[in-house]
C-alpha cells in the first residue's frame, strides 16, 4: 500500500518536473525566435519562466534527495561504522525539523505576499512564493519515505530508476 | 551571530547533512541567535538568490549537454580528436584530453563532461593497456575544464554573486585558461606515457579519413562556435544561447546524427530537472548565507582591513589562491563562489586586479577543490564510473594537480591570459 503511494508519488513528480522544464525551455525558445524574426518577444515569457525555474528547484527538491544527490560529506560515517547508525538518525531528525521550519515559514512568507501581485501577468506572488512550503512539505513525505533504509544502511534510490520509469511508459 | 553561521555550519557540514541545508541551517540558526532578525528574511533572500532570468541558462545550458550525449556525441568528437593525437606517445590519453576540451564547449559543468564523454574515454584507454586508476585521474582532473570553457554555470553564478563583473566578459575570459589547463594536462600525459612505455595508435589515415572524421564532427563543433560566436558577438545574451544549445543539440541528435530517440527525451528532462533543482536549492540557501555574511557587514570589514595592510596585488592573489584551494578541499564550487565573491572581489577590485583575472582564478581554484576528497564530486564519479578504488586513483592524480597549481600560478603572474581574449571584443 505504502509503495504503492510511493511510486505512484515518484512517478507523478517526475512528470511534473518533465513538463517544467519542457514547457519552460519552449516558452524562452519560441521567444527567442519571435525576437529574431519579428523583433518583438512576449513580456509574460520572461516572468513565466522565472516562476516555473522556482517551482522546478523546490519540486525537485524531493526526489533528489531520494537518489541521494544533495551532496555531502560521508566521512564522519564511514570513520565511525559502528556509531553510522546514530550519525544517519541525527541527520534525519536534523533534516526534519529544518524542511517543517521551512513549510510554516514559508507559508507565513506566501499569506504576506499574497497581496501583492506580478507585473505582467498580475497573479499573486504569494502563489509563485507557495513552492516553497509545498516543496518542503513534499521533502518531508519524500525523507520519510526513504527514513528505514537510510538509517539503517544508507540505502537511496538508484539513479537509474528514475529513467527506468521512462522505458516503462 | 557570525561565530554562530560559521561554527552551526561547519558542524552540520561535519555531521553528514547535505551541503544546502547546512548552509541553510547554519543560517537559520545564526538568524534565531541574534534574535532581532524578521526570520521572513530567509525566505526572502533565497527566493530572491533564484528568482533572476539569467539563472534559466543553469538549466538549459544542462539540458543541452545531456541531449548531446544522449546524441552519441562523445564517439563523434572521440574520432575526430583520435585522427589528430592519437598517434603520438600516449595517444589515447591525448584523444581524452582533447575530446573533454571540446565537449566543455557544450557542457558548463566538471560532472557532465566526467560522466559523459569521460566514462567512454576511460573504458578506452583501459581497453588500449592504461592503468584504469591513471585513465580515472586524467580524466578527473581534465573534467574541470567543464566549467572553465564556456559556457559555465560557474561563472553565471559568479555572476549574479558580484555584479560588477560582465557575464559575457567572464565566459570569453575562460577560452585561454582552458586551453592552457589542457595542454599542461598533456604535457602530464605524455611525460606519464613515456615513462611507462604507453604508446599511440599505429592506425594512418588517408585524407579522405580526415574529411569523413571532420565531416561527421562538424555539427557537434558548430555548437561551441554557435554559443561563444553568438554570445562574444553579442548576438545573443548567454540565456539566449543556452535555450538556442538546447534545441540545436535536440534538431543534431535527431535529424543529423538520429541517435536521439524520442523515447529518451523525459528521462534526459528529468534527469537534467534534478540536476537543476540540486544546483538551484544550494545557490538559495548559499544567498541566505551570504545575505547573513553582508548585514554583519563581514565584506566590509574585511575589505578595509586588508586594504589597509597595502598587501601588493600578487600577494593577495597568492593568499587567496592559498584560502581557496584550502577551502575548496572541503566546500563545492558553487556554495563557495556564492559565500566567498561578495567578500574577495571587491577586495580584488580595490587593490586594481582585473575583476575577469580574479574571476577565472576563483573559478579554476574552487573547481580543483572538486578533485580533493572529502567533497570531491568529481572523484567520486570517475571512480565510480571507472570502478577504481578512490584510494589508487588519488595516487595518480598528484602529478596532474600540481600541475594545475602551476596553471594558477601562471593564471596570478600573467593577467593577460585570461583577460586579452575578452578586451578583444570589448569586455574588461
Amino acid at each position: 500500500m505504502l509503495d504503492r503511494f510511493d511510486r505512484a508519488l515518484l512517478k507523478a513528480n517526475r512528470w511534473t518536473l518533465i513538463v517544467i522544464l519542457a514547457a519552460m525551455a519552449t516558452m524562452v525558445f519560441v521567444n527567442v525566435v519571435l525576437r529574431f524574426t519579428t523583433d518583438r518577444s512576449l513580456l509574460w515569457v520572461e516572468e513565466v519562466s522565472r516562476y516555473l525555474m522556482i517551482w522546478l528547484t523546490f519540486l525537485g527538491g524531493g526526489p533528489v534527495l531520494r537518489y541521494g544527490g544533495h551532496l555531502g560529506i560521508d566521512t564522519l560515517q564511514e570513520a565511525l561504522p559502528r556509531h553510522a547508525g546514530a550519525i544517519r538518525t541525527a541527520i534525519f531528525a536534523i533534516l526534519l525539523g529544518f524542511f517543517a521550519f521551512m513549510v510554516w515559514v514559508g507559508l507565513r512568507y506566501a499569506a504576506f505576499a499574497w497581496e501583492q501581485t506580478t507585473p505582467v501577468m498580475q497573479i499573486p506572488i504569494g502563489a509563485v512564493y507557495l513552492a516553497m512550503p509545498i516543496g518542503f512539505a513534499l521533502m518531508i513525505v519524500h525523507l520519510l519515505l526513504m527514513a528505514g533504509p537510510y538509517v539503517r544502511r544508507r540505502a537511496m534510490l538508484a539513479d537509474g530508476e528514475f529513467d527506468a520509469d521512462a522505458a516503462k511508459l | 551571530m557570525i561565530a554562530t553561521l560559521f561554527i552551526g555550519c561547519t558542524l552540520l557540514l561535519a555531521l553528514g547533512v547535505p551541503v544546502a541545508f547546512a548552509l541553510g541551517g547554519g543560517t537559520l540558526a545564526a538568524m534565531l541567535v541574534n534574535g532581532n532578525l524578521s526570520l521572513l528574511a530567509l525566505p526572502k533572500t533565497m527566493f530572491s538568490g533564484i528568482d533572476v532570468f539569467a539563472l534559466l541558462a543553469v538549466p538549459f545550458f544542462i539540458l543541452a549537454a545531456e541531449l548531446m550525449t544522449g546524441g552519441a556525441l562523445s564517439e563523434v568528437l572521440l574520432r575526430f580528436a583520435s585522427q589528430f593525437v592519437g598517434r603520438f606517445r600516449g595517444g589515447m590519453g591525448h584523444t581524452n584530453i582533447l575530446t573533454l576540451t571540446f565537449f566543455s564547449g557544450i557542457s558548463g559543468s566538471a560532472l557532465a563532461d566526467a560522466a559523459g564523454p569521460g566514462a567512454i574515454m576511460i573504458r578506452m584507454m583501459r581497453d588500449d593497456g592504461y592503468k584504469p586508476e591513471y585513465a580515472a585521474a586524467l580524466t578527473a582532473a581534465t573534467s574541470i575544464l567543464g566549467p572553465i570553457i564556456p559556457p559555465s554555470i560557474s561563472m553565471i553564478i559568479y555572476a549574479l554573486a558580484y555584479p560588477d563583473v560582465n557575464l559575457v566578459g567572464l565566459l570569453i575570459a575562460g577560452v585561454l585558461p582552458g586551453i592552457v589547463i589542457a595542454l599542461a594536462m598533456a604535457i602530464i600525459n605524455h611525460v606519464i606515457s613515456v615513462r611507462r612505455n604507453y604508446r599511440g595508435s599505429t592506425r594512418t589515415y588517408a585524407w579522405r579519413d580526415y574529411v569523413r572524421n571532420t565531416w561527421r564532427a562538424l555539427p557537434a563543433l558548430a555548437l561551441p562556435a554557435l554559443i561563444l560566436g553568438g554570445i562574444a558577438s553579442g548576438a545573443f545574451t548567454p540565456t539566449e544561447a543556452s535555450v538556442i544549445a538546447v534545441f540545436y543539440a535536440l534538431f543534431a541528435g535527431r535529424a543529423i546524427y538520429r541517435t536521439l530517440r524520442w523515447a529518451m527525451l523525459p528521462g534526459i528532462l528529468a534527469r537534467s530537472a534534478l540536476m537543476t533543482a540540486s544546483v538551484l536549492i544550494i545557490v538559495a540557501m548559499s544567498a541566505a548565507f551570504a545575505w547573513v555574511l553582508t548585514i554583519s557587514r563581514v565584506p566590509q570589514d574585511l575589505t578595509a582591513l586588508i586594504v589597509g595592510m597595502k598587501l601588493s596585488p600578487l600577494a593577495f592573489l597568492l593568499a587567496v589562491n592559498a584560502l581557496l584551494l584550502a577551502f575548496g578541499i572541503f566546500i563545492e564550487p558553487l556554495p563557495g563562489i556564492v559565500v566567498l565573491v561578495p567578500i574577495l572581489a571587491p577586495i580584488a577590485h580595490a587593490l586594481g586586479i582585473p575583476d575577469l583575472q580574479f574571476g577565472i582564478i576563483v573559478i579554476v581554484n574552487l573547481t580543483m577543490g572538486m578533485l580533493t576528497p572529502p567533497v570531491g564530486g568529481l572523484l567520486f564519479v570517475t571512480s565510480v564510473v571507472a570502478r577504481v578504488p578512490l584510494a589508487k586513483m588519488i595516487g595518480e592524480l598528484w602529478p596532474f594537480l600540481w600541475a594545475q597549481i602551476g596553471v594558477l600560478l601562471l593564471l596570478s603572474l600573467f593577467p593577460s591570459i585570461s583577460t586579452v581574449l575578452p578586451a578583444a571584443f570589448g569586455y574588461r
